[in-house]
C-alpha cells in the first residue's frame, strides 16, 4: 500500500473516530436541539408580539423578514460554534487520556492528524447547525435544494474555522472545567455581538446608526468576525445581508485558514 | 453466538430521534394570529377607497384584491370585513395612514411587493405586476434638460432609486401631489412627459395622444403587488397562503383575473 493511500486512511480513521463518538453521545445530540428550541422556539416566540407591527410604518426594526425568520440563521451559527469551540475538549480528553499519545507516535504527519480531528468536528458542527434547518417551516424560512446546499457548504466551512479555533483554545487550556467556563466566555460575547439578535439596518449610515446604537457597541459588531458568517447564511437563507454580500464568504474561508495554521503550529508544539 | 449490532446503528437511531423530534416541532404554531381570527369568525380586509382594477368600490365588481380576499375568506370559514380608508394612500408615509393591527388583518389594494412595503408588512404576491412606467405623446422620455411630472404614489416602489436616475438623466421633476395635478401637468405642457406607478398610470384619463410605456427594466425591476399582513402573524400568512394556491389550483384565481383584465389592465406602447 502506497503512503497517499496510508496517510488517506489514517485521515479516515482520525474522522471516524469523531464522527462515532459524537453521533453515539446522547448528551451531544440534545445540546444540539436542546439550543434552537430555547433560541428560536423560546426566545424567537417569547419576543415576536414586541417585534411585530402594530401600526403600518412603525416597526421596532426596520428589515424585510421577521423576527424569527431573522433569528434563524443566527441560531445556525450558534449551534455550530457551541458544537465546534466545545470539541476541545475531545482533544483535551485524547491528551488527558494518553490517546493522543498514541496517535501522534503513529507514521501518520502531525498536520494530517490535525486535519483528521478538525474535519471530524467540523462534520459534527455542521450536522448540528443542519439540525436547525429542519425548523425552517416554524420560523417560515423557504429552502430550495440549491439554497440549503450553499448554506451546508458555508456551515461546512466555518466550523473548520472554529473547530481549529476550539483547538487553540485547547492547547491553552490545561483542565475540563477551565475549558467550559472558558468556552462560554467566548462563545457568548462573540454572538451577542455578531448582530445576531438585534439587526444593523443596512440602510443607515455609521452616523445613523450610533443613533440607535451606542458606538462602542456597532465597532464591536463590525469588527466580530462571526457577525459576517451570519451575514453570509442570512444572505443565503432569507436573501438579507447587512454588509457586502461578498464579505461573509471571504472572512469565513480566512478564518477556516487563519485558525488552522495557528492550531497546527499549536498541536506541533505539544 | 450473539450477533453485534451494526456500528452505525446507534448512531442513526440517535440521528432518527432527533430529527422526528424537531420535524414535530416545526409545526407548532408560533403564534395565536389565525387561532384568534378562526375565534372571532372574521376576516377583516383594509382598502383604500378607489384603486381599479384591485379596489373598484363598486359592491358588483369590488376588484380584483378585495374579490380574491374574499374567496381566501370563504376558504378558512371566515366572513370577510371590507374597511374602506380614505386615509390609505393620503400621504407618503404610510404611518400618516394610521392603519392599525385593530382595523385590519389584510391589507391590500396598491402594495407592491418591495423591500419598503416588506420592511413594514409580511407579503403574499398576487398575480397583478406593476412598477414605474412612462407616459408621453412620443412613448419616450424627453432629452436631457425637458421635464417630467411624476405621480410617486403610495404602492411602494423605490422613490429614491427613481429621483437618482432622473438626476442622472438631466430631467427636470415637476412633483405633483394627485392624478388630478399630473394629468393638468401633462395636458398643460408644463411637464413634457409623466412618470407614475402603472396601475395609477391605467386609471388615469389620458388623451388619446398619450403613450404609456415601461421605465427601463434594468434599473427599474417589475414587482408583484401583494396582500399585506402584520409582520408576525405568521400563522395566518400560512394559512391565506395556503388557501391561495388551492385557489390557484383550482382556476378560481384565474377567473378573478380575467374578470378585472389584471394583466392587461394598462395598454402599453409596442
Amino acid at each position: 500500500m502506497n503512503t497517499f493511500v496510508m496517510a488517506l486512511r489514517g485521515l479516515y480513521g482520525v474522522w471516524l473516530r469523531e464522527i462515532t463518538r459524537a453521533t453515539r453521545d446522547r448528551a451531544q445530540l440534545i445540546g444540539g436541539i436542546s439550543r434552537p428550541l430555547i433560541w428560536l422556539l423560546i426566545l424567537g416566540v417569547g419576543l415576536n408580539p414586541y417585534f411585530r407591527g402594530e401600526v403600518y410604518g412603525e416597526v421596532r426594526y426596520v428589515i424585510p423578514y421577521t423576527y424569527l425568520q431573522f433569528l434563524f440563521p443566527a441560531v445556525i451559527v450558534l449551534n455550530i460554534m457551541y458544537t465546534s469551540i466545545q470539541f476541545a475538549v475531545s482533544v483535551i480528553w485524547d491528551r488527558e487520556f494518553g490517546f493522543l499519545r498514541e496517535v501522534l507516535v503513529s507514521p501518520m504527519p502531525r498536520w494530517l492528524i490535525l486535519l483528521g480531528k478538525v474535519l471530524g468536528g467540523a462534520t459534527v458542527a455542521m450536522l448540528h447547525g443542519g439540525l436547525v434547518l429542519i425548523l425552517a417551516r416554524f420560523a417560515d424560512v423557504t429552502l430550495s435544494l440549491e439554497q440549503t446546499a450553499v448554506a451546508l457548504v458555508l456551515m461546512f466551512v466555518l466550523a473548520f474555522g472554529l473547530t481549529s479555533f476550539g483547538v487553540i483554545l485547547a492547547a491553552r487550556v490545561r483542565s475540563f472545567e477551565g475549558f467550559g467556563v472558558f468556552s462560554n466566555t467566548v462563545i457568548l460575547p462573540l454572538y451577542f455581538t455578531s448582530s445576531s439578535v438585534f439587526p444593523l439596518d443596512p440602510a443607515l449610515t455609521r452616523a445613523q446608526q450610533a443613533v440607535t446604537y451606542p458606538e462602542w457597541l456597532v465597532f464591536l459588531v463590525q469588527i466580530n468576525p462571526i457577525t459576517y458568517a451570519v451575514d453570509a447564511l442570512r444572505g443565503v437563507l432569507i436573501n438579507f445581508n447587512q454588509f457586502p454580500p461578498l464579505w461573509g464568504p471571504l472572512v469565513i474561508v480566512a478564518m477556516a485558514v487563519v485558525f488552522f495554521i495557528i492550531a497546527l503550529i499549536d498541536f506541533n508544539r505539544q | 453466538m450473539k450477533r453485534r449490532p451494526h456500528r452505525w446503528l446507534q448512531a442513526a437511531v440517535n440521528l432518527a430521534i432527533v430529527v422526528v423530534l424537531l420535524t414535530a416541532l416545526s409545526f407548532l404554531p408560533p403564534d395565536t394570529s389565525l387561532k384568534d381570527r378562526q375565534a372571532a369568525g372574521v376576516l377583516k380586509l383594509c382598502v383604500p377607497p378607489s384603486y381599479p382594477p384591485l379596489v373598484t368600490g363598486d359592491p358588483a365588481q369590488p376588484g380584483f384584491d378585495v374579490e380574491l380576499v374574499g374567496a381566501v375568506a370563504e376558504q378558512l370559514g371566515l366572513r370577510l370585513l371590507v374597511n374602506t380608508l380614505p386615509s390609505i394612500g393620503s400621504d407618503f408615509n404610510p404611518r400618516n395612514w394610521s392603519l392599525t393591527r385593530g382595523q385590519c388583518d389584510v391589507i391590500a389594494g396598491g402594495l407592491a411587493d418591495t423591500v419598503q412595503t416588506r420592511s413594514f408588512l409580511q407579503t403574499i404576491p398576487t398575480s397583478a405586476e406593476t412598477g414605474w412606467v412612462g407616459i408621453s405623446p412620443t412613448g419616450q422620455l424627453p432629452a436631457a434638460g425637458g421635464t417630467v411630472a411624476v405621480l410617486p404614489g403610495t404602492s411602494g416602489l423605490d422613490r429614491l432609486a427613481l429621483s437618482g436616475w432622473l438626476r442622472e438623466q438631466q430631467l427636470a421633476v415637476v412633483p405633483t401631489r394627485n392624478a388630478q395635478q399630473f394629468t393638468e401637468a401633462l395636458q398643460s405642457g408644463r411637464a413634457q412627459a409623466g412618470i407614475t406607478e402603472s396601475f395609477v398610470a391605467g386609471a388615469l384619463n389620458l388623451g388619446p395622444d398619450q403613450r404609456i410605456f415601461w421605465l427601463p427594466d434594468d434599473r427599474f425591476p417589475h414587482y408583484r403587488m401583494a396582500l399585506g399582513m402584520w409582520k408576525g402573524d405568521q400563522t395566518l400568512k400560512t394559512a391565506i397562503a395556503s388557501a391561495l394556491g388551492e385557489l390557484e389550483r383550482s382556476g378560481a384565481v384565474d377567473g378573478i383575473e380575467s374578470r378585472y383584465y389584471v394583466k392587461q389592465y394598462i395598454t402599453l406602447s409596442p
